[in-house]
């Protein structure tokens, strides 16, 4: 379903470390997946035992705001890869060539500024919640069972500092199609119009390769 | 500079950056990041010496929304209601019910596009996410509608359309959402959405019939089942009838107790179909397709919650929202003249927002603007403005805010569904998709009126439990 | 001088003394300082304690029991059954905690000073079905409790069920749970009570303490007669709030009437059995966990009941 992405490769080391990258991208976002089926698992465990055992699962809100990150957030960097997070293309959707570059070049910039941002906010927060010295490391615990909350808190940091390396390859990508003119760069989202002429010319590289 | 104006230059910023293309959640997020630095440094004096500790008090105060946010039990319904579409698509539920809607509604004028929008329809009763269900019926129902001859852009706008249905007939994201902003009793609006949303189905076929009617070569009638065959094609479809029936019962039980939360009815739901599609025959291979496509979309939307939550947050540190609800307490128009103007500049505000990102922004500020106009939280029906209860006034706010922030969900220049249908349709642009669904503005805004005319569209089924 | 102060929820008695407060000290300094009180537009409830210590605002308030491992010296306060019975006993023993010095050093890791308490009355059950008043019917109950008093009732064989505030009446409607345990003014806001076939008048397993702190270099930037304004209303706002809450528990009983919510009395006999149960073995083992994380844990709990002795002796 909607697999296939307008991200084109190509033997550079630039598309070589955007399909090492996407390979753990794609592993998180499955990870982030399998905390949604969990989550589905885990309520039928609490509603079955509750009506048939008189057993109902201790600490449920617990458990699922542990897991809300991993589903939440842990896959995000994919999303980015194959430029799944919405915009408005009104404007850059009518740009061709070197000004679409800047306009992706500066607009991804703004991202990135974000994402290092929240890598040094989400770290903080993290940081809070941990300490060496206490049980189990924790300075800050859920309601109910008091799990620890650093390791949920942590998910934040990590999957945005994937964020920051995905971004740094595309601005890469932008960088290199903006400095040489490119009409379908690698290792970028590419927008509709571009990626259908793109298409052709990836199925002629595909067909000479094997 | 006061931290009112501040927030309105900042939100002006946040215009550009979403305009200029960058992708919204973060045009968010960094719109509320720098406003925070703004706020915060505004407060030292704009003292060069200590621009370094606001900007560290704006970055830490950001970097606690991502994970505080989500870590929520009431946010979790989203990814399960995600999941059950994604997972009732293997189970083979979809084309069961497009086969279904099409031997028993293809053969009016119209005829595809009628029985697609029976089918999001029947679909929405296991679905709670508008986006995924298009998403669904771009695959199935748009080729079926290219096949017999319709144009391809009112096919995909056919889909983007319906797919607003399933936040309105429960199990509902979206609704659920707006339950827990207002803190109303989230069964109550469930079931308060069911008959609208079965309501808006009838005027978009109606809007379909019309222009099946008037416009040469729009799409021909597809006759000649027979009633053997439309009987054949209920069972396959019948378990949606089994889960519907589940979710309501744990919404609102007729015949005593309920079961238990909307929660966990929508994971037993979802449950009950993933047995379905292992007996339907998925595989290791589709599940984790339908794993890592929950995982997507999930994580879409997700990073709009937060996005735009780091931006609400800087709107609560410049004070803005106390500072607008002030301003429409102080107007002396008719409270319906008022009620009105609120729900055209959702409409307005819902053509640049994604639908939750808006009721997160607007509802704390909005809410209990409207709930005032009414005469209050404990208003009794006599006593009211709008002729209804405090309680049943939130429920009716509610539905007409969602059908609202659904309406948002086909506008450009953003506008979910589109975006999605255009997304799976590798032949479809954006802007094609928009044209396509147009003629369905006209549909929806009949269908607000009358919601707002006829509250008891709204408030029959609710005043029963 | 403005600060910004983080509440959460709406406006109830559970934070008149901080309206008092921020009307006492604007009209002292005569508008010089002034409070900006918002619900939930700075923070997360449970992120307060967070937003002090990063000095994103200057006065939060928050609840002990809502993250544990932020605050484990006054969790004390929390513990099930150590005897609290009135309003102005529950603020003498928070008081009395609050000036404890290992208290104020585990606030100071957050950068933050108790300013006040939020005097809470015990958390009552309020629950469907047959009243339950002995040890033996709370076996297999479905109860909506947490922290200390979640661990009392699971002592006796209850279950305790989380959910959230709000969810809690949905929740009571659908047969979830059985019974919550809250304090008579959120058994009124949250509805709890509309459901309710009956109350317990003197279970009183508990409560949560909920404090209200203050950013340690914000209190630092204060002029001395903002300070000294500030500080000196705390006594006057308390006051406010006891009078406030009074009147709340005033009301209850016509409440119950109004509601046909039966009182339940549970008998001294089954009292002692709970607390012999329920209490004791809970707070040695509060007091043995934390001793060994190197908080005076046994000072704390000593002090609470000697606190306590003296308050009564003193009426
Ligand atoms: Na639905
Ligand atoms: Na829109």
């Amino acid at each position: 379903m909607a697999g296939s992405s307008a991200v084109l490769s190509d033997g550079s080391t630039l598309s070589r470390l955007d399909r090492g990258l996407e390979h753990l991208e794609r592993a998180m976002a499955f990870v982030s997946g399998l905390g949604a089926f969990g989550l589905m698992f885990l309520a039928v465990v609490s509603v079955g035992g509750r009506e048939f055992f008189n057993e109902p699962l201790r600490g449920y809100v617990d458990w699922i705001e542990m897991a809300m990150p991993l589903i939440a957030i842990f896959g995000i960097s994919y999303v980015q890869r194959n430029g799944g997070h919405i915009r408005m293309d009104i404007v850059v959707g009518n740009l061709k060539g070197r000004a679409l570059w800047l306009a992706e070049l500066v607009t991804t910039f703004g991202i990135l500024v974000l994402m290092v941002a929240l890598v040094w906010g989400s770290w903080a927060h993290f940081a809070r919640s941990f300490d060496f010295g206490a049980p189990l490391w924790s300075r800050d615990s859920t309601i109910d069972l008091g799990l620890p909350l650093w390791p949920a808190k942590l998910i934040v940091p990590a999957a945005f500092g994937v964020m920051v390396l995905r971004l740094i390859l595309q601005l890469w990508g932008y960088g290199r199609a903006l400095v040489l003119g490119l009409d379908a760069p690698v290792a970028v989202p590419l927008v509709q119009s571009a990626a259908e002429q793109a298409a052709e010319e990836a199925q002629h590289i595909q067909g000479r390769d094997e | 500079m006061s931290s009112i104006e501040i927030g309105l230059w900042v939100t002006g910023g946040l215009f550009v950056m979403v305009v200029l293309g960058m992708r919204v959640a973060f045009a968010a997020g960094l719109a509320g990041l720098l406003g925070l630095v703004w706020i915060f440094w505004a407060k030292f004096d704009y003292d060069p010496d200590r621009f370094g500790r606001a900007m560290g008090i704006a970055v830490k105060t950001a970097g606690q929304v991502p994970h505080g946010k989500v870590a929520s039990q009431a946010l979790s319904l989203i990814p399960t209601f995600i999941l059950i579409g994604y997972l009732a698509y293997y189970a083979g539920l979809t084309k069961a019910l497009f086969e279904a809607a099409k031997r028993w509604f293809a053969w009016v004028p119209g005829g595809l596009a009628v029985s697609t929008v029976f089918a999001t329809a029947g679909f929405a009763a296991v679905s709670g996410a508008s986006v995924a269900t298009s998403a669904v019926f771009a695959r199935i129902a748009i080729p079926e509608m290219l096949k017999v001859g319709y144009d391809k852009r009112f096919a995909a706008g056919v889909v983007a359309a319906g797919g607003t249905l399933a936040s309105l007939i429960p199990p509902s994201a979206i609704l659920v959402i707006y339950a827990i902003i207002v803190e109303q009793d989230v069964g109550k609006l469930l079931l308060a959405g069911f008959i609208p949303g079965m309501f808006s189905a009838i005027v978009y076929a109606a809007l379909i019939i019309g222009l099946a009617l008037t416009i040469p070569n729009f799409g021909p009638a597809v006759r000649g089942f027979t009633w053997r065959q439309r009987f054949a094609s209920l069972p396959p479809a019948l378990p949606i009838v089994a889960v519907v029936v589940i979710i309501v019962f744990f919404v609102y039980n007729p015949f005593g107790d309920a079961w238990g939360t909307p929660t966990e009815g929508g994971a037993v739901g979802a449950f009950i179909i993933f047995v379905m599609a292992l007996i339907h025959g998925m595989r290791g291979r589709e599940l984790k397709d339908a794993l890592i496509e929950t995982a997507k979309l999930s994580i879409m939307i997700f990073t709009i919650i937060w996005g735009v939550l780091i931006y609400v947050r800087f709107l609560g540190f410049a004070d803005l929202p106390s500072a607008f609800a002030d301003w429409i307490q102080s107007l002396s128009y008719p409270p319906m003249v008022i009620l009105i103007c609120i729900l055209l500049a959702y409409a307005v505000l819902g053509m640049f927002m994604d639908a939750i990102g808006m009721l997160l922004l607007t509802l704390p500020v909005v809410y209990p603007a409207v709930m005032a106009l009414n005469g209050g939280e404990g208003v009794s029906a006599a006593d009211s403005t709008f002729g209804m209860s405090g309680e049943m006034c939130a429920v009716w706010f509610g539905i007409l805010v969602v059908k609202m922030a659904e309406f948002c969900l086909i506008t450009p220049p953003i506008g979910l569904n589109c975006f999605v249908v255009a997304g799976v349709r590798p032949d479809l642009s954006v802007q094609d998709v928009f044209r396509g669904v147009t003629p369905f503005f006209i549909a929806d805004a009949v269908t607000i009126g009358l919601l707002v005319a006829f509250p008891a569209i709204v408030l029959w089924l609710p005043s029963l439990a | 001088t403005e600060w910004n102060v983080s509440l959460w929820g709406k406006r109830r008695a559970f934070t008149e003394h901080i309206h008092k407060l921020a009307e006492l000290v604007e009209e002292k300094t005569d508008g010089e300082f002034t409070m900006n009180i918002s619900y939930g537009g700075l923070s997360k409830n449970t992120e307060n304690l967070d937003g002090i210590s990063i000095f994103a605002f200057e006065m939060a308030q928050f609840c002990a029991g809502y993250h544990p491992d932020k605050n484990r010296a006054i969790t004390v306060l929390e513990l099930p059954f150590m005897g609290v019975n009135t309003l102005e006993e529950e603020l003498a023993v928070s008081n009395a905690v609050y000036a404890h010095p290992a208290v104020a050093e585990e606030m100071e890791q957050w950068n933050a000073k108790l300013l006040m308490t939020t005097p809470m009355p015990q958390y009552n059950l309020v629950g469907t079905g047959d009243p339950r008043d002995t040890l033996e019917s709370f076996d297999g109950m479905r109860v909506r409790a947490t922290g200390g008093i979640g661990r009392a009732f699971e002592a006796v064989g209850a279950v305790p069920t989380s959910m959230t505030a709000s969810e809690v009446y949905q929740a009571m409607e659908a047969g979830v749970i059985d019974t919550a345990s809250f304090a008579q003014h959120a058994h009124l806001s949250f509805g709890t009570i509309n459901e309710a076939d009956w109350w317990t008048a003197n279970l009183n397993p508990g409560t949560v303490n909920c404090p209200v702190v203050v950013s340690i270099d914000a209190y630092d930037m204060l002029s001395d007669d903002e300070r000294a304004a500030l500080d000196s209303s705390v006594p006057e706002a308390i006051d406010h709030y006891l009078a406030n809450y009074g009147e709340l528990l005033d009301r209850w009983d016509s409440v119950l009437e109004e509601k046909g919510v039966e009182k339940v009395t549970i008998s001294d006999e089954e009292l002692a059995r709970f607390k012999e149960v329920g209490g004791d073995p809970i707070q040695q083992a509060w007091i043995d966990e934390n001793e060994a994380q190197g908080i005076p844990a046994q000072e704390l709990y000593d002090l609470v009941l000697s606190t306590l002795e003296e308050t009564r002796g003193s009426n």
